[in-house]
């Protein structure tokens, strides 16, 4: 069998904090995506995840379950999770269905690698 | 320019255009071609006698219109000389039949000589048709009425019968070839007649020099044959069953049409599902509607229309002279309804003929008499001593039972109406979804059928193994993947398929189509080892299917199994998202395959090209918007929204919870698994301090959708009950759009679903 289909999701990691870029619209197929991009980066022994959301525009309550999964999963191994640049709309969203109770959200990515106090000892692309 | 003329094709017995003849095109075609060609047929070079044709007929399948318009076509091509007539249904005896046989030959005939189609309307004597006959065809005219009135005052019924039946054969060859159409239907009408009607027309047709097409009831026209000593093998057969689905649209909308009758696509598809595809039933209840100057836009105007038709209308008079007609006697005629109405409800399919002659009180002759002639109209199966009453039409189980009600149960008729119109609307939304199930179920039988030895990637029997690889891709990154899969999968060659209800009735309950019992050979070679039954489930299950589910299923299929003897199987269980790692577990522990609703998409694309349904749009006053479900297609209703938002000054924030609504809406509406059109139709109404969204789609409506309307506020997410989690998810959406909307409601609709919502200007400007 081949290896994994790429999954198009920007990430790069700060230290043992995993940044990942969701996409313009969070829907099921870009949630899975990033559930995907994420289980890779906490795999590869990232202790924490941030959530970029600058580019994002729009979601929908299956992306926003696909959050939730991910934030689980983070959890169980002990891993924190940051939501970053989330615009007002997509907070509202949030909030409504008790979601930034489960995770911390920041103004933008630096506020979030600030906040996690991880050292920024290399940056590393890992995938376009 | 004459010849032009014809070609045009003028409308002489058809009751209808020929271009609003739908339906039995292809029939048509196939008997037309049967009277061009009959007699110059070959078979391996050698010419064969293929004069007569059979036309078989299901009851109520509709014939009368199919041969009027062969012979429309006939007419208009000047090749042969059509000839039509229909056994009347009022003439008591063969005699006055044959007569007006003898009639009807010789108006059609000298209609078509003299080429003026309007004489076949009309009634003449037979002194008026020697004045108008052609002076060519004087001779054997004159002869031919001399013969017929020294017949018709001799004393044999049966000679003067025959000698009518037998007419066209004096016709001299060198005046035109002749094609005769008989239509039998109501040779039953005639089963008391003291001459043997049946047997005269099959003697006068099959043993004469010219080609024919005789239909009738198919049992009737069988055994008339057989009794008649006819020769099968010289003759063609066309069998007519109710019309297919997409046929029986074509009537409907074409009769609605025809009769200025308004319906939509929901009452369109409950006619054909109710009405069972019967061009009878279908053009009764629109004739009636028609009538009444009513418009079948909703199943309440249909249901009412379908019990007044059951109650006095034309179904009712249908059904009751066939009734009278078996059993002319009120006393026999209460016991039969009593008998047929006891044995359908109470699934007592088969009774003995001894019961029936006890019950009945009546000898053996006339009991016999009387299955016979409900056999003939499959009321019932009979085979010489069991009776069956499960197979007939729901119609007639529905005259039936409101007739009992009446007639031996003396019921006020204000009930009955009240409670057959009751049950009927109750039944409508489970006819159509018991349809939609079939469909979605015929697709899983349908795609076995295609299991032809080919190479498929074994993903997509692999649920987990799929998930892995595929999750989060696109179409074209999967479809990619699989055609660089190097792991696959030899099918087997399916040789027959059914349903698991048929081979094991405890699964109806499961909807008769989930399951499929595919009898099949591996590695191309038939012998016992490579015998194989793959036992095929489509599993109910919104979320991923847990291991209960699926272990439930597996013994189910597993039981099905060793009741039959099948000796190697192959589970295989399909469940729209897939299974739980417990569930995709315990496939490993069964040795079975287990798909997703997309792994069978898949699978179904790379055997098959599918084919799309037709798109409609309409409305002028108001924006509206058809998008075919998935694809993302909801955020192209976000952004019309939002110009249409963004004219009437929204806000930012309140465009984003219009799109956010609509977006959802749009993902609820593609969950609805059995929409047939799969497609979302959205209107968007501006008003001056609102916007007004409506979001509708066909299919069946999630139960309890109502309720995540009604209840409290969002609920915020419970992340600790996974399994419940992801029930909740479902409601999500209903409750984010309550939330974002100032007004939601579903709007009352026969089928699917259809959800209104409303934003005003001033309250999100606030």
């Amino acid at each position: 069998m081949e290896e994994s289909i790429k999954s198009h999701i920007r990430s790069h990691c700060v230290g043992t904090t995993a940044v990942v870029y969701a996409s313009d619209y969070l829907n099921k197929l870009t949630g899975e995506r990033i559930e995907r991009e994420c289980k890779k980066q906490l795999d590869s022994g990232a202790r924490a995840l941030v959530i970029d959301f600058s580019d994002t525009e729009l979601v929908n309550s299956i992306g926003i379950s696909i959050l939730l999964g991910i934030i689980d999963i983070a959890e169980k191994i002990g891993a924190l999770v940051v939501f970053s640049d989330v615009n007002d709309e997509t907070v509202q969203l949030f909030d409504m269905l008790g979601l930034t109770r489960h995770v911390v959200l920041a103004r933008d990515e630096q506020e979030a690698l600030s906040g996690l106090s991880t050292p920024p000892t290399q940056t590393q692309a890992i995938s376009h | 320019m004459s010849h032009n003329r014809h070609e045009e094709g003028r409308q002489i017995l058809g009751r209808v255009k020929r271009d609003q003849f739908v339906g039995r095109v292809a029939e048509l075609q196939r008997l037309v071609s049967h009277a061009t060609q009959s007699g110059r047929l070959e078979r391996a070079g050698h010419p064969v006698d293929r004069r007569g044709l059979l036309i078989l007929l299901a009851p109520l399948a509709g014939v009368s219109e199919l041969l009027r318009q062969a012979y429309d076509e006939l007419f208009n091509k000047r090749e042969s000389v059509p000839i039509y007539f229909a056994l009347p249904q009022t003439e008591a005896t063969a005699v006055s039949a044959a007569i007006e046989f003898l009639n009807t030959f010789l108006l059609q005939y000298i209609a078509f000589r003299r080429d003026e189609p309007s004489l076949c309307q009309l009634s003449l004597t037979l002194n008026d048709l020697v004045q108008l006959a052609p002076a060519d065809d004087l001779p054997w005219i004159e002869e031919l009425i001399e013969a017929y009135n020294l017949q018709r005052f001799g004393k044999d019924d049966r000679e003067l019968v025959r000698f009518c039946l037998t007419a066209p054969n004096r016709v001299p060859s060198r005046n035109g070839r002749l094609y005769i159409f008989f239509d039998a239907v109501q040779l039953a009408n005639y089963a008391d007649s003291s001459v043997p009607l049946a047997a005269e027309i099959v003697r006068a047709l099959v043993f004469s020099k010219l080609p024919f097409a005789l239909a009738g009831l198919r049992r009737e026209v069988l055994d008339a044959v057989g009794r008649a000593g006819g020769n099968f093998d010289s003759l063609d057969v066309l069998r007519l069953e109710p019309l297919g689905e997409e046929d029986a649209r074509k009537l409907v909308v074409s009769a609605a049409h025809r009769h200025q009758v308004a319906i939509n696509d929901e009452t369109r598809d409950l006619l054909v599902q109710q009405l069972e595809g019967s061009p009878f039933f279908i053009t009764a209840m629109l004739e009636a509607a028609r009538e009444n100057n009513l418009a079948l836009e909703s199943y309440l105007a249909c249901e009412r229309l379908y019990v007044d038709e059951l109650m006095g209308g034309r179904l009712n008079r249908y059904f009751t002279s066939v009734l009278e007609h078996i059993a002319p006697e009120p006393e026999t005629r209460a016991a039969v309804v009593r008998l047929l109405c006891e044995a359908v409800p109470t699934g007592n399919r088969t009774a003995s003929f001894e019961a029936w002659r006890k019950r009945l009180k009546l000898d053996s002759v006339g009991v016999e008499q009387l299955l016979r002639a409900l056999h003939i109209q499959e009321l019932v199966n009979w085979d010489g001593e069991t009776v069956d009453a499960a197979g007939a039409s729901s119609v007639w189980k529905d005259y039936l039972r409101s007739r009992f009600r009446l007639d031996a149960l003396r019921e006020p008729r204000a009930l009955v109406v009240a409670d057959v119109m009751a049950e009927a609307l109750k039944r409508a939304p489970q006819t159509i979804a018991r349809h939609y199930r079939r469909v979605a179920g015929l697709r899983l039988r349908e795609l076995l059928g295609e299991f032809n030895a080919q190479l498929v990637p074994k993903t997509l029997f692999d649920f987990a193994a799929f998930a892995a690889r595929y999750k989060g891709a696109t179409a074209d990154e999967i479809a990619a993947g699989l055609d660089a899969d190097t792991a696959l999968l030899r099918l087997p060659q399916v040789f027959h398929t059914a349903s698991g209800v048929s081979l094991s009735p405890e699964l109806r309950q499961f909807g008769e189509e989930s399951s499929v019992v595919a009898r099949a050979f591996e590695r191309g070679t038939y012998t016992d080892d490579n015998e194989i039954v793959w036992l095929v489930a489509k599993l109910n299950s919104k979320l991923e299917a847990d291991r209960s589910l699926v272990e439930t299923w597996c013994d189910r299929l597993a039981g099905l199994a060793r009741q039959s003897g099948f000796i190697r199987t192959q589970l295989w269980l399909v469940a729209n998202e897939g299974f739980s790692p417990e569930a995709i577990e315990l496939l490993r522990e069964r040795n079975a395959y287990g798909s997703s609703q997309q792994q069978f998409e898949l699978l179904s694309a790379r055997l098959s090209e599918g084919a799309g349904a037709p798109q409609q749009s309409d409305d002028a006053n108001e924006f509206s918007l058809i998008l075919p479900m998935g694809g993302d297609n909801e955020l192209l209703a976000a952004t019309i929204v939002e110009q249409v938002a963004r004219r009437l000054n929204f806000s930012p924030e309140a465009i984003n919870q219009i799109k956010t609504a609509i977006v959802e809406a749009c993902i609820n509406a593609a969950e609805h698994s059995l929409s047939p059109d799969r497609k979302i139709y959205q209107r968007f109404r501006v008003e001056n301090d609102r916007l007004v969204i409506t979001i509708s789609s066909r299919g069946i409506v999630p139960p309890d959708i109502q309720g995540y309307l009604e209840e409290g506020p969002v609920e915020e997410i419970g992340r600790d009950e996974s399994e419940d989690q992801a029930e909740q998810r479902r409601g999500w959406g209903l409750k984010l759009i309550r939330t974002l909307m100032d007004e939601v409601e579903f709007e009352r609709v026969d089928e699917g679903t259809s959800l209104r919502m409303t934003k005003y200007l001033r309250k999100s400007a606030q």
